[in-house]
Order: structure tokens, then sequence, then C-alpha cells
């Protein structure tokens, strides 16, 4: 395993951002009736990112006068981007402007490019240029963008929250004041892949010549290289003690941001984790407190 | 403060032809041929785990997908493991059963990828599409693709039908409720945290998706409630529960944001098994804190599966 930043890893990002810049996102938004409510319109938005590719969000915008601040819910592991995430309660939604990615390949930006789950890891993964993640990125990016362009959103309080493209958003796009992460798949990720049955260790196994092209196209994805550059107010959830991203495993991690995150250690529970991100962006954002689902509530 | 779950009384009502619905539905199935397809994936499969994709036909020309996995090397007859999906995830590779020793098997019902060139309603969508009619009503298929997954594992030859289990969580732990009431080969079963039970109920106890996908319907069609209601109580999971008689395990959280623990008291009482067991964790949300019962869960399928 590689524990220095590839040299080439600050012209390859910019290359990306450099070559993000030359497509205009071009936004068109349509209003979805069946997920407005009394305190909410939800918009569906178009736009284009990398390669001109047309991604789609889900825009949820308070009733009533803003700014609001904002939450900016990238891509997970999975193939379904929800309006809100699962398990959220929909009362958030008078409080923040929503804004949920789909990023290439995910659902409702699965045209011409429908990743495949699993695949979507290791599509490209043996040349940094062509890797699929290198345009998710830039996906990620361009929707911070986009956001940040709508007037309703108070630029002072935005919070991006998610797991690793979390992290790189906050690194490469500008804007982001607050991101919640929970480092995961490309955190050092030839060494987590080995003997699991994770996609990597899949298309390594059948591909075993390839170790040294998908660590170097790996190399240019871990979240240690990214985070210098991270400006916002972070928030970094470990796993519990004994796994490979627990805090001690992700020390490295940890300790490469400009400032010091803030870290919770989860506690395995949905619940209890939950809470604590939800009073975590609560009190930093200057709210009493925070809006939980029902069966969270005292 | 809340009032405490284990008292809530659910407001789900058995339809009085509740029993010629769904056989008219099997009936339906069973003249659908299965046209089983399987091949061998080298991408996925290790030196441990032999790793199949599957395809079959359920009703309405849909063509499912799934993954079967079995041990590298194994002889005779296995117990054999379904496993059933959550409602956003795309369904795993199920290797981590046929290390413990099963025929494991992974179904994709209509809409996950793989199943979605001939249905593909979307994510919010699922759960209210055709909502107001209960003969075509997204689960009305989604549900008989999921029994079919028994139908596939029937036609291999690594597996020993007089012990098949069934598991998932969430959407899979309602589908494990109704597979289990509707498929006498299903042996032992185990639903987490289960979705698609007291949907009527579920959609007053919390305001998150997916079930909030149903308030957003009824306020864009309020006249149409009693139509929904209607539908729904054909696929209630609560109302399948009384034609459960195998061992039956449910796991809740008592903080799940997503389908309430009202519901799955209501579900464990509804469920006809003798031998049955609640799981109950408090400080969990919809994870329903599995992760501290996983031994014992292991251990109710060895012991019915196995022994």
């Amino acid at each position: 395993m590689n524990d220095e930043r590839p040299a080439g890893f600050e012209a390859y990002w910019q290359d990306v951002l450099d070559e993000l810049a030359l497509y205009s996102a071009r936004v068109e938004a349509e209003a979805i009736p069946i997920r407005t409510n009394d305190s909410a319109t939800m918009y569906g938005l178009r736009f284009t990112s990398l390669g001109s590719y047309r991604l789609f969000a889900y825009l949820s915008i308070p009733v009533g006068d803003g700014p609001f601040p904002a939450i900016y819910w990238v891509p997970g592991s999975g193939s379904v981007i929800s309006p809100i995430p699962q398990g959220s309660p929909s009362q958030l939604r008078s409080r923040f402007v929503a804004f949920s990615l789909a990023a290439r390949g995910f659902r409702n930006a699965d045209k011409p490019y429908a990743a495949a789950f699993p695949g979507l890891l290791t599509d490209g993964i043996e040349d940094p240029s062509a890797y699929r993640f290198r345009g998710i990125a830039a996906d990620c990016v361009r929707g911070l963008e986009v956001l940040l362009s709508r007037p309703e959103v108070d630029a002072g309080r935005v919070v991006v929250q998610g797991g690793d493209l979390a992290l790189f958003t906050a690194a490469l796009g500008e804007g982001a004041t607050h991101l919640v992460c929970t480092p995961s798949t490309f955190y050092k990720a030839l060494d987590a892949a080995k003997g699991t049955d994770s996609e990597i260790a899949d298309h390594l196994r059948l591909n075993p010549g390839s170790e040294a092209a998908v660590a170097g196209t790996l190399a240019n994805f871990d979240p240690r290289w990214f985070a210098p550059r991270i400006t916002a107010r972070t928030l970094v959830q470990t796993a519990p003690p004994g796994g490979f991203l627990d805090r001690d495993g992700l020390s490295p991690l940890l300790g490469a941001f400009q400032a010091p995150p803030d870290v919770y250690e989860s506690q395995q529970s949905n619940y209890k984790d939950g809470m604590f991100v939800e009073q975590w962006v609560s009190d930093r954002f200057g709210f009493d407190a925070p809006i939980l689902p029902e069966h969270w509530r005292g | 403060m809340r009032p405490s779950p284990e008292g809530y009384v659910t407001k789900v009502r058995k339809p009085a032809d509740f029993d010629e619905f769904w056989d008219g539905v099997l009936a339906q199935a069973a003249g659908v041929p299965l046209n089983p397809e399987t091949s061998y994936s080298d991408l996925r499969s290790d030196e441990g785990v032999e790793v199949y994709e599957t395809f079959y036909d359920s009703i309405d020309d849909v063509r499912i997908a799934g993954w079967f996995c079995v041990p590298r090397g194994s002889d005779g007859k296995l117990p054999a493991i379904l496993t059933l999906p959550g409602y956003q995830g795309e369904p795993g590779i199920p290797k981590e059963w046929a290390r413990k020793g099963y025929a494991a098997f992974s179904v994709a019902p209509r809409g996950k990828l793989r199943s979605n060139s001939q249905f593909n309603p979307g994510y919010p969508g699922l759960l209210t599409h055709n909502i107001t009619d209960r003969n075509t009503y997204s689960y009305r298929g989604f549900y008989v693709d999921a029994w079919r997954g028994i139908d596939y594992l029937l036609t291999r030859d690594e597996v020993d039908a007089g012990r098949i289990g069934v598991t998932g969580g969430s959407q899979g732990g309602g589908l494990t409720v109704t597979t289990s009431a509707m498929r006498r080969e299903v042996r032992a079963a185990i639903a987490g945290a289960p979705y698609l039970c007291g949907y009527v109920d579920s959609i007053e106890l919390t305001h998150a998706y997916p079930y909030e996908e149903i308030n957003d319907y009824l306020r864009l069609h309020p006249d149409s409630r009693d139509q929904v209601v209607e539908t729904l109580a054909y696929f209630d999971g609560i109302n399948f529960a009384g034609k459960i008689t195998c061992p039956f395990v449910i796991y809740i959280g008592l903080q799940d944001q997503v389908c309430p623990p009202e519901t799955g008291y209501a579900l464990f009482d509804a469920v006809a098994s003798v031998d049955k067991k609640l799981y109950t964790a408090d400080g969990h949300g919809h994870n329903a804190g599995k992760h501290n019962i996983d031994k014992e869960l292991d251990a109710f399928f060895e012991r019915h599966l196995k022994a």
C-alpha cells in the first residue's frame, strides 16, 4: 500500500475541474406535485456535467421567506436516490433546502449509462482517466454548484453529507460550509478490499495482473489526499472499535484535515448515530433543537 | 412521552375475500413456466463459493433476476436460504450464507436492477404504483416474484427441498412474512424490522420514506383514500401472518423511524406459529440491533435447517 500522495494527484483533479468548467450546467427545474407538501415544494432538476452528461437531483425548497440552510446528500452505494434519505423525517423539508443528487449511472441519471450494482465500483478501474468515479466526483461538484446557485440557499449554512463522495465534494468544490462524512470504500481501498467480498477483490481475482493499475487509479481517490483541501467544519463518523475504519484505523485521515474534525465513533445504532449527527448539524446551524423522526423523540 | 409500542392496536382489517384473491394470483402464477436460467459467474465466484447469475419468469411476462451461491466442492443435498431484499438496495450476492454451508439464493423482484426491463416504476414510486387496484398493484407481482424464488431453489439439485429457510430485513422482512405464509416449503424464517406490515398504521406513525410515498399520494389524491386502504389490506403482512406455521423469528428496533415498532408487535401477535420469538432492541432504529443477535439467528437456522 502506498502511503504517499500520488505525484499527479493535484494535476489529475485540476484536469477534472477544468474539464467540468467547460460544460455549462443548463439547469431545467420542474415541480413535482406529488412530492410537494404544505411546508415545501419539490423540484426535479436536470443539469449537465462532465462530458455533457445530464444528471438529476431532487430539490426541496421550504415555503416562506428564505434564505434557508441547505443539506446536500451525495449518492451512496446503492442505485436509488431518494428525495430525502430513507428514515429522515419529511418535516426536515420545512427547515432546510434539501438537495439529493443522482450522479451518472444512478437511477434517474441512468441514460445513457446505467451502472451495475455490483459493478460500478470497478468500471474502468484500470485507467484513471476512464474510471467512472472520475465523472461521478465531478457530478458531485457540479451538484454543489447548482445548489449554491439557488437564491433560496443561505450560503453560510450548507452541509454536504454522505460517504467518501461527500468528502471529495467538500474538497474539490467551493461553498460547503460543513461536512458530515463516513469514510468507507476509498480509504486505503486496495488494502481494505483484500480478503473480502468486495467488487475490487473480485476484479483482482479475475485480473491478477491488474493490481498495479488498479492501485494507481485508486490512489487518486483516497480520502487522505483530499482532506488537506477541506475548509468546511467537519464531522467524521468512524466505525466502532476493531474495524479497518475505526478511529485508530482512520487516524491518518483524521490528521490530514486542515483543522481537526469532530469525530464520532459509531455505536452501531442508526438511532444513536443519527441523533448525534442531527444534533451536530442543528448546533452548528444555530437551531434550538434538531427535527427528529417521531420514534427518536422522547 | 410516546405510548408503549407494545400496546398499540393495529388498524389493519382483513378483507373477507383475502384468501380467494391470493388463490387466484397463485393460480395465475401456476400457469407461468419458470424457465430458469443459471450461468456461472467467474467474476463473483471465489475459492470458497460458486456464484451463479440466474433468471426466471414470473407473472405479467416479467423476467426476474437473482444470485445463487453454493459452497465450492459440496456434494449431497444442502439446506437452503432464500434472502429477500430491502426497498431501496439492490439484492446482494449471498456468499456469506454459502460459507455457512447453505445453498443461498438472493432474488431481485420486479423493478430491481436486472429485473426492470419490463417493469420499472422507480423509487419513489414502487409503493404507490397502481395502488387503487389490487389486481394491478405493484406488490401483486412483486410478492409472486419473491415466492417463485422457492420454485427456483426447488429446481436445483444441490437443494434439500425439506430444509428451506427464508430471511430478509425491512422490505426483505415483509417479504419473508408473505413468503413463509404462502409457501409450505419454508421450514424456518427470520424477519428483521419488517416493512409492508401495518401500512395504514405506519403512515400515521411515521413521516419518513418509503411509507411517506403513500402520504404523498393521498395528499395529491385525497378522494382515493378508501380505495388505497382497500388495496393495501390485501397486501398487508399482518393479514398473511395467520397462515405462517413454521418456526418464526422477528427482530425490531424500538426507535425504528422507518418501520414503526408498533407494527412489529402487531405482526408478532398475528403470526400463527407455535414456535415464534420476538427480539426487541431498545436504543436501535431500523437496523434493529441485529449485530447483537447474529449468533442467535444463525443458531436458529442451524437448529431448524441443519439438524
